[in-house]
């Protein structure tokens, strides 16, 4: 259709941790032509702001900050001269897989590659997809934002500030901002506990005396011009204000840590089905999506804690993108579905083939102590206490699937309380 | 303090003053437009509902009102008027939703005193053909009156282009410019403004909701202004055509409208409940926008409130003691010569051309010398929205320009050359750029692309990036530099 067209092997869209991995995978595993459309001027994502530490230690057993995490990924596709595609951003994803892409440098570009991996990771949710009430000034920001501000473009957007949400930016922006010396006057969490990693409630707001209000909101924003203040209201069971709970707390800026979202606009293009409870491509073990030849991996399927478990999933996307691109062993797609029983909020991969090893990605709905997360009746495995926010991460053996029967369709996985503990 | 001389004054960059302005640029006539905000069209403009109709609310269709014949008049002038500027308009027809026999007969009534009147151009669907046309509409639903000449556009948009198009046929613009004082010369009117004196011989108050304010200021009101505020949510672009036409349901209660309808970008916005409120106040409530959003669903079901990207409120409309809640005033003061007070209240936008007509009309009346323009341009080019362009349009202009290579707002995919573009052309904001340019209207609602326009915005206007605001005044984004707090410089 399109004769300017690059032919390509395999294109990795984005250059986040998730796209990085992918595409040193899918080199490693023979891919050619593998390149890398970012739409940055550089490698590396956001971990380039995410300058805590935290970050590898189990992908590399090593406590590393986040722009250091990203060198060493920067540093393998050097060596492995991957091509890279900085400052380009990809606008359109064909139905038949063109990706059309723009960039100041070279203009309008068209790739058409043989396989896709997605890992264009996600965005905050902001003050409109919260509804939060109130006027309209200046010195609102999401938590990422605040952060790029901060750690990279050397600003500090206000000293008195409230963080509404306790995601993992938001706690570590409450540490950032009062190590730069401004004034954290509360964390407000909607939910009865942190949403973020316990390590970080401990070490950025316990270790800080930073105020903790659980079970409470932001209801209403003042001020003009620039925030002004806020009022905060507790919450009942259903998180609805209690009036009379009221008090405002001044400030000059508000911070949003309230949930991220996978990045799935090129996705939708392109035809991939999402997830509703994800938000991202319904994927196979393979990291596949309904739409073949087009993988996904990282925050982009769903959102993830740790970066190590993003690695993971991106080398696996990658290595499954480059055999489908050298169409040695056809990738098929997986014909089970896992399917979220009692507790469980999501599964990734949604669907596998029964064949192989399978690591499974998941989260529960409730925070809960001594349970059991049961795969079907072919896998049990006991845990003394799970979060939301903390990913279970499990790996179910071929020899565990050769129990299933055949001809199953549909495993139910659930998280159920122990007997007997309490 | 500077001091400057004028013929006509106009009082207020809204839509309204715009269009005046705009209107007189076509004579030979010294005209100066005040606006006390940074930028144009961020008042009563800017929280308006889009929507350019026939019939104000839709349910007076009323021959004695002035009003009706200002919406009416503007009708076959909106359309031409939106392309002559290159301001997006849609014509996508109203829905008036009919759930019951109740609901059956308040439109047959109302259908027939449009027609009363001379509209002609309603007529009912029933429930199949009604399903055709909007597939998402509620099962409930037996029917709809149609009126096919409802249309959409961008008020904010059409208000900025009036203003560049008046500018760049003589009209003089002074933003940031509150009028503090009037008083009366020999034959004169000096305005104190702050930032310096305006002595002027015509005086058109287009104030907006602080009009009465303005005019009391030397005794030219006989009319009071109340404001009335409404919530309007802004949903996901992704959620695709969900509903094709303004689709209308009579309100359960006084205070509100029962909307869902198409914006010209995209988005579906909903609403509008209202309440009276004080004339700053332009936040949005719990209360609004739980009722707005129940209401949308018992329209179109599958909305839900994870789709809202946004929501704002606005002055939708003010009660006038004297006249009654439907009327407006477009005319001449009765205590002051040459002062022509406007206020149309809801729907200022739909009545807006017609309006500027009379106005011109009114200060000839009151003795100003009307000589043709002959260098009148009516056109203008609007900026050029890189994501609305085909792959060869794209492909060429980057060619052309790298900077439309750059895209700096990746949820409505702007580029940094439409950035720059608006910056060229007056936006000196972030809100400024947003009204122009779309970006940071998008899902993350400018999580993104906030700080890269704030650096373009430095770097065009020549301004530290702290400076940068979001809306002028005191909405700085950014108050201190990295380690400033501790008391240490970098």
């Amino acid at each position: 259709m399109n004769l300017n067209a690059q032919k390509v092997g395999v294109a990795v869209i984005g250059a986040g941790p998730a796209g990085m991995a992918a595409a040193i995978k899918a080199k490693e595993a023979g891919a050619k032509d593998v390149v890398i459309i970012e739409r940055s001027e550089e490698l590396g994502g956001l971990l380039h702001q995410c300058i805590h530490n935290g970050f590898g230690l189990l992908y590399f057993n090593e406590d590393l900050t986040g722009p250091e995490y990203a060198v060493r990924f920067i540093e393998r596709v050097k060596e492995l001269k991957i091509r890279t595609q900085l400052e380009t951003m990809v606008i359109k994803i064909s139905q038949d897989r063109d990706i059309m892409a723009v960039s100041s440098k070279q203009g309008y570009i068209t790739f058409k590659p043989k396989a896709i991996v997605l890992t264009m990771g996600c965005r905050e949710r902001s003050r409109g997809a919260i509804n939060i009430p109130g006027t309209r000034p200046a010195g609102i920001f999401t938590a990422g934002t605040a952060q790029r501000f901060v750690n990279v473009e050397g600003f500090v957007p206000g000293k008195k500030i409230v963080i509404l949400g306790s995601g993992d930016i938001g706690m570590i922006m409450a540490r950032r901002l009062t190590l730069e010396g401004a004034e954290v006057k509360a964390v407000v969490e909607i939910l009865p506990y942190v949403g973020g990693l316990i390590r970080n409630e401990v070490q950025c707001i316990h270790d800080f005396d930073i105020p903790l209000l659980l079970e409470s909101t932001v209801t209403h924003i003042h001020g003009e011009q620039r925030v002004e203040a806020v009022t905060v209201a507790r919450v009942d069971r259903d998180r609805n204000p209690i009036a009379g709970s009221e008090r405002k707390i001044e400030c000059d800026t508000l911070l949003l840590s309230v949930g991220l979202i996978p990045e799935n606009e090129l996705s939708l293009m392109a035809g991939v089905e999402l997830d509703p409870v994800t938000g991202g491509p319904v994927v196979d073990e393979n990291m596949q999506t309904n739409v073949h030849g087009i993988f996904a991996g990282g925050n982009v399927v769903h959102v993830n804690d740790l970066v190590d478990n993003v690695t993971w999933e991106s080398d696996l996307a990658g290595a499954s993108a480059a055999r489908f691109a050298l169409e040695v062993k056809p990738v098929g797609r997986g014909k089970i579905a896992l399917k979220p029983g009692r507790g469980i909020r999501y599964i990734v991969p949604q669907l596998i083939s029964g064949l192989r090893d399978v690591t499974l990605y998941m989260r529960v709905r409730e925070p809960e102590q001594n349970v059991r997360i049961n795969v079907g009746d072919i896998m049990s495995r006991s845990l003394r206490v799970v979060k939301p926010s903390v990913m279970i991460k499990l790996t179910l053996s071929a020899e565990q699937l050769k129990k299933l029967e055949k001809g199953t369709r549909e495993i139910m996985v659930e998280c159920e309380k122990r007997k007997g503990k309490k | 303090m500077s001091r400057l001389k004028t013929e006509v004054l106009i009082i207020g960059g809204g839509v309204l003053g715009a269009v005046v302005a705009r209107e007189l640029s076509k004579y030979k006539v010294d005209v100066t437009l005040v606006e006390k905000e940074v930028d144009f069209g961020w008042g009563s403009t800017k929280a308006s509902a889009n929507i350019v109709c026939q019939g104000a609310d839709s349910l007076e269709f009323r021959k004695e009102y002035h009003r009706s014949k200002l919406v009416w008049d503007s009708m076959s002038l909106m359309e031409p008027l939106c392309k002559e500027l290159d301001v997006p308009f849609e014509r996508v027809g109203e829905l008036g939703i009919i759930r019951n026999n109740n609901e059956l007969a308040r439109f047959r009534k109302m259908k027939s005193r449009a027609e009363a009147v001379n509209i002609t151009t309603h007529r009912f669907v029933d429930r199949e053909t009604l399903r055709q046309m909007e597939p998402n509409i509620t099962k409930k639903a037996i029917g709809a009156l149609y009126d096919p000449l409802i249309a959409v556009t961008d008020p904010v948009r059409l208000t900025i282009a009036l203003m560049e198009n008046a500018k760049r046929n003589g009209v003089n613009t002074m933003t940031e410019t509150e009028v503090l004082d009037i008083s009366t010369g020999v034959d004169e009117f000096e305005v104190q403004t702050c930032k310096g004196l305006i002595e002027t011989k015509f005086i058109v108050n287009a104030a907006g909701v602080f009009v009465d304010k303005v005019a009391a200021l030397i005794n030219a009101d006989d009319f009071v202004v109340f404001p009335v505020k409404g919530y309007i949510g802004i949903l996901d672009k992704n959620l695709g055509v969900l509903v094709n036409h303004v689709l209308y349901a009579m309100p359960r209660v006084r205070s509100e409208y029962n909307m869902v309808f198409p914006s010209v970008h995209g988005n579906i916005f909903f609403g509008i409940p209202f309440q009276l409120c004080k004339r700053r106040d332009y936040s949005t409530t719990r209360e609004m926008a739980q009722r707005a959003l129940e209401n949308a669903k018992g329209l179109v079901p599958s909305i839900s409130e994870s789709n809202i990207i946004n929501s704002f409120a606005g002055f939708l409309m003010f009660r006038n003691w004297e006249l009654g809640w439907h009327e407006c005033v477009v005319r001449p003061s009765r205590t002051v010569p040459r002062f022509i007070n406007l206020s149309i209240g809801y729907p200022g936008i739909s009545a807006a051309p017609a309006t500027a007509k009379e106005v011109v009309e009114l200060l000839a009346q009151e003795g100003l010398k009307l000589l043709k323009n002959p260098e009148f341009n009516p056109y203008r080019k609007g900026i050029t929205d890189f994501s609305e362009l085909t792959d060869a349009g794209k492909k060429s202009l980057v060619a052309e320009d790298p900077r439309y290579g750059h895209v700096v707002c990746r949820c409505e995919t702007v580029t940094e050359g439409e950035v720059v573009d608006s910056i060229k052309r007056g936006a000196t904001t972030l809100d400024g750029v947003k009204f122009r340019t779309r970006a940071g209207m998008g899902r993350c609602q400018g999580g993104f692309c906030s700080p890269r326009v704030s650096q373009i915005l430095a770097r065009e206007l020549v301004i530290p990036e702290k400076r940068v605001t979001k809306k002028g005044g005191r909405s700085r984004q950014l108050l201190f530099k990295s380690k400033e707090l501790l008391g240490r410089r970098e």
